[in-house]
């Protein structure tokens, strides 16, 4: 409840205004993906096509990293244009992280819209996270999937991946008016969103942790002003991935950048920063055991 | 004990699952769908490296001005999401709009005279022209490589192999249709290992 009034001092920067932003993308990035089929059906404007798979605006195609590798793995062929389509969102991934997952992943929005729905209906602001697991599973969900595709012979991931799903269930339904059966993944995967937030991407998805490991250098980072700081830890409680901005661990691997515990933060101790020089990684690793 | 017992009947159905059906599993999960009829888009690399190279984007899906391509689902194993013309329904126009949006080279460029989709085969036993029922040239008529790849013999369709692009144009516009869904003209996919 305490939390729902930002603080004064938050209010200069306009509260919650990242949260917003962010939000507004997410949205913005899921009408995408029911606005293309819809014009290109009923318009045929085939201007735009595709989803988060690999989308294609006019001439520019995107191909989403791991779909990219896997085929060319599985297939044991480099393709040129594969390569190029992976190029820009690599460079994004590392420059500012796994921010594809927390501004634009499709998953992401319904995760947030489920828990916003949620927060709505039982007038409660905040949730525990019922099951924390090892944050290390999400390197094993890469692995896993990538030695699963190459013993199969077949790439598992961009059938199944639920971003993925989520854009082709919405295309069916408007091309061919039904659904697929996998698309019964999307739902789970949203509904884990009750048990703990972002349980799949958390620990499961080896997109998340692809882009995690490009972005593991990345120079876009949540900082922290340590006398700023007071401990209230109201950051770690609103951290969706369970991390603790306050120990640091806005410069971790595993943080998105979703910028929520800069929003939640009543004494504007964190800040995105941009880093020109890159920080020693293990050092922050040892200053936050010590923490610990 | 109890969760004893439960890993034990765990352990019990996955290797009962494992001997008996992993045969049957593997083979569905990994039985290539394209059949009589139902074909990949033109420029489709061979059937053995499509599903490994297709990352099941689906532009070539939503490309398509005729709408005649669709998307496999789960139940086609490792082919779900894959793309699948069924020529019956709605043959290929061959635009070619598919191949210039593929980003993964699936679908490679060709030309329209080159494509190999399949390759039309006459049902001489079904087809009114061949048991000499009607005067029938639809197929014939309908053909974009008319003269070059369907030619007419005594008034009877032959298909020419060498110049079929397998669009599927014919078995789409022939009148007659078995019991079995099958035209007097079919489109038989490309042999496996022969370069389509």
């Amino acid at each position: 409840m305490k939390d729902v009034a930002p603080a004064p001092s938050s209010s200069k920067r306009g509260g919650r205004s990242l949260r917003a932003i962010r939000f507004g993308l997410l949205t913005a990035a899921f009408l995408l993906l029911i606005l293309t089929p819809l014009l290109n059906y009923y318009g045929n404007l085939t201007f735009i096509q595709g989803w988060y798979q690999s989308l294609g605006i006019g001439e520019l195609r995107l191909i989403s990293p791991l779909e990219g590798l896997e085929s060319m793995l599985v297939s044991r062929q480099i393709w040129v244009p594969v390569l190029i389509g992976m190029l820009a969102p690599l460079v994004l991934a590392s420059l500012l992280g796994r921010v594809f997952c927390s501004w634009v992943c499709p998953i992401s929005f319904l995760a947030e819209s489920v828990a916003t729905l949620r927060a709505w209906i039982v007038r409660r602001k905040r949730f525990h996270d019922r099951l924390v697991l090892s944050k290390r599973l999400l390197w094993y969900a890469l692995i896993g999937e990538l030695l699963l595709s190459l013993i199969l012979g077949a790439p598992i991931f961009v059938f199944l991946s639920p971003p993925g799903l989520v854009g082709r269930e919405l295309m069916l339904a408007v091309y061919t008016h039904r659904l697929a059966w996998e698309g019964i993944l999307v739902v789970g995967v949203v509904l884990l969103e009750l048990l703990t937030r972002r349980f799949y991407c958390r620990y499961f998805c080896p997109l998340g942790a692809l882009l995690a490991l490009v972005g593991a250098k990345r120079r876009l980072v949540v900082a922290q002003r340590p006398d700023h700081c007071t401990g209230c830890a109201g950051c770690a409680r609103a951290c969706p991935q369970g991390l603790r901005p306050d120990l640091g661990e806005g410069r971790s691997l595993y943080c998105w950048n979703c910028g929520t515990c800069i929003d939640t933060c009543p004494h504007q101790a964190l800040h995105f920063t941009w880093q020109t020089s890159l920080p020693p990684l293990r050092k922050t690793t040892a200053s936050m055991d010590q923490c610990r | 004990m109890k969760r004893r017992s439960f890993l034990k009947l765990l352990g019990v159905l996955t290797t009962s699952t494992l001997t008996t059906g992993l045969h049957d599993v593997q083979a569905g999960l990994l039985r290539s769908p394209v059949r009589t009829n139902h074909l990949r888009p033109p420029g489709a690399v061979s059937e053995e490296l499509f599903a490994g190279k297709c990352i099941r984007c689906g532009r070539c899906v939503e490309s398509c001005p005729y709408h005649c391509i669709d998307l496999l689902d789960i139940r086609h194993g490792i082919h779900a999401g894959t793309p699948l013309i069924a020529v019956a329904d709605i043959p290929c126009y061959l635009c070619m709009r598919c191949v210039s949006v593929c980003p993964t080279g699936s679908l490679q460029p060709v030309a329209q005279a080159a494509t190999r989709m399949g390759c039309a085969v006459v049902n001489k036993f079904t087809c009114g022209a061949w048991a000499g029922l009607v005067l029938c040239r639809t197929c014939y008529d309908v053909c974009p490589f008319k003269g070059k790849a369907i030619v007419l013999e005594k008034l009877m369709p032959i298909v020419i192999r060498e110049a079929c692009t397998g669009c599927g144009l014919c078995a789409h516009a022939c009148p007659i249709t078995a019991p079995d869904q099958t035209k007097a003209i079919n489109i038989e996919p490309p042999a496996a290992g022969e370069a389509p």
